[in-house]
């Protein structure tokens, strides 16, 4: 997908609200930067898409595992919309939504202003 | 002024240059269902038992490192469930493996009580894996029992020559290490099929039945450290009791058992043998054969004899210290590449790409050229 660019504070859009489910994530890229932006209950957050730990895709915590009926939590990581927090993909680190600190370890990784303005999403880096 | 804004939905979770690469991955685990596992029971005794409240592998004990993970057991499914070839072949194409090399890790079989119901779960599993996997085109591991190497040689024969069965499968443990001379039939079937021996840690042994494992209580210790010390004392008995002397072809794969040791044991075990090496000729096979040495200094078998799969790879942060680190541990000879897919310590074959310490030649090596020359392929 492309869209035009919305000239608005520096803000771009980047989807529409319903093009990202509750409790899942897309990855966009706004002029050269990587961001994964979450829907937490409706509320929306964008953060750098790369885990600080080994560089894994954020955007697909929360994707159904292989076979998922036969393991117990079926998703790949995912998002706690109670801690707001998104759990990596591969390796299960936790990362703070909004601060995009990991505490264990104190790395951090970028996270961007993100509002929805008549069902669109927009982002500004 | 708003920005030029591209939706990405890649299915690719690793650099595209991994895709023009060939990756041979020394490490996937598949995870039959208890009961598809179960049905390749060949003898009804043995199934009688093994379907009972119990289950296939009921070991005492629990497996406390899952206590370190937020998902707790859930870690070792951390990416999900193989049971078929087309589900290996799905998780691969996310990180550009080609080649899996997979087994069926009943990791936790080595401490059941019962060597045939043991034995009959290595049946089953060996003839599971030859049916959904081998027969699928998917490099295969056999599993060998090491608590019954009658047995083991028995398997090796019956299973070794299918097609897509590349490499015997087995475990390592703080019990009876693998230069014990009771595993000379094993080796000999091993040579002579000219299949390398892979030897995973074993989940049976965590961390209750190892005597200092029982004061470990962290996940950081036993994975970190249980493996490595027994995979360590498992490579310097071999290397030490002549087994390579003995059998000169023999190739052995540790698994998930470290791999920055190298250095320590590299130079210590030369300095001890050269020092004082008058108990050599003492050992079983060397007694036996009359030998009074090691024919090459012990750094040279583990060079030549002994693999480490690299899953997971922590290397230190600065590229030139990494590559130091790379070539003390003698990594172009050594090193492996292995996912470990489906568990919480997944490795995806990002590191060669994104770290400078990898020139061309050392990501070829331990991406592919490593693995063909002890596979065969």
């Amino acid at each position: 997908m492309s869209a035009k660019p919305e000239i608005d504070d520096g803000y771009s859009r980047v989807a529409s609200v319903g093009e990202v489910p509750r409790g899942r994530g897309i990855a966009v890229d706004v002029d050269g930067i990587e961001i994964a932006v979450f829907n937490v209950e409706g509320e929306f957050h964008a953060i750098s898409n790369r885990c600080p730990h080994q560089g894994a895709p954020l955007y697909k915590a929360g994707e159904k595992k292989i076979n998922a009926e036969d393991t117990w939590t079926e998703s790949r990581g995912g998002v706690n919309e109670d801690d707001l927090t998104v759990s990596c993909p591969w390796h299960l680190w936790e990362l703070d939504i909004e601060s995009g600190e990991h505490e264990v370890s104190g790395k951090c990784i970028g996270t961007f202003d993100a509002k929805v303005v008549d069902g669109e999403v927009f982002v500004r880096i | 002024m708003g920005s030029p804004v591209s939706q990405i939905d890649a299915d690719a979770e690793v650099p595209e240059r991994a895709y023009e690469d060939r990756v041979i991955d020394l490490d996937f685990h598949v995870n039959p269902l208890e009961e598809d596992l179960l049905a390749y029971v060949e003898d009804d005794v043995v199934r009688d038992k093994l379907t009972t409240e119990f289950g296939p592998t009921p070991i005492p004990g629990k497996w406390d490192a899952a206590y370190a993970i937020k998902e707790g057991n859930e870690g070792l499914f951390t990416q999900g469930r193989a049971e078929y070839a087309e589900d290996v072949r799905e998780a691969c194409e996310k990180f550009a493996i080609d080649e899996p090399i997979v087994n069926a890790g009943v990791n936790n079989l080595p401490l059941q009580h019962h060597p045939i119901l043991k034995n009959g779960v290595v049946q089953a599993a060996n003839d599971y894996m030859l049916d959904h996997f081998a027969d699928e085109d998917i490099y295969t591991s056999m599993l060998v029992p090491k608590w019954d190497p009658e047995y083991a040689v028995e398997e090796i024969e019956r299973v070794a020559a299918e097609d897509n069965v590349v490499a015997a499968y087995s475990w390592f443990g703080p019990k009876t290490p693998w230069g014990s001379e009771q595993f000379d039939p094993v080796f000999e079937a091993l040579v002579e099929n000219d299949l390398p021996l892979l030897l995973h840690g074993s989940l049976a042994y965590w961390p209750q039945h190892s005597y200092i494992g029982d004061e470990m209580l962290t996940w950081t210790e036993v994975l970190g450290f249980d493996w490595p010390i027994h995979t360590m004392v498992n490579v310097v008995n071999m290397i030490m009791r002549g087994v390579f002397d003995r059998f000169p072809d023999l190739n052995v794969v540790f698994q998930e058992g470290g791999h920055w040791w190298v250095p320590f044991v590299r130079y210590r075990m030369d300095e001890f043998y050269e020092m004082h090496p008058d108990d050599v000729k003492i050992t079983p096979r060397k007694h036996e054969a009359g030998g009074e040495l090691l024919e090459r200094r012990p750094s040279e078998y583990l060079r030549d004899n002994i693999y480490l799969t690299t899953q997971p790879l922590a290397l230190p942060r600065g590229s030139g210290q990494a590559r130091d680190l790379l070539e003390l541990s003698m990594a172009d000879d050594m090193f492996t590449y292995s996912s470990d897919w489906p568990h919480q310590t997944l490795d995806p074959p990002t590191w060669f790409y994104t770290s400078r310490a990898f020139d061309d030649e050392l990501r070829e090596s331990i991406l592919h050229e490593n693995a063909e020359e002890i596979l065969r392929l």
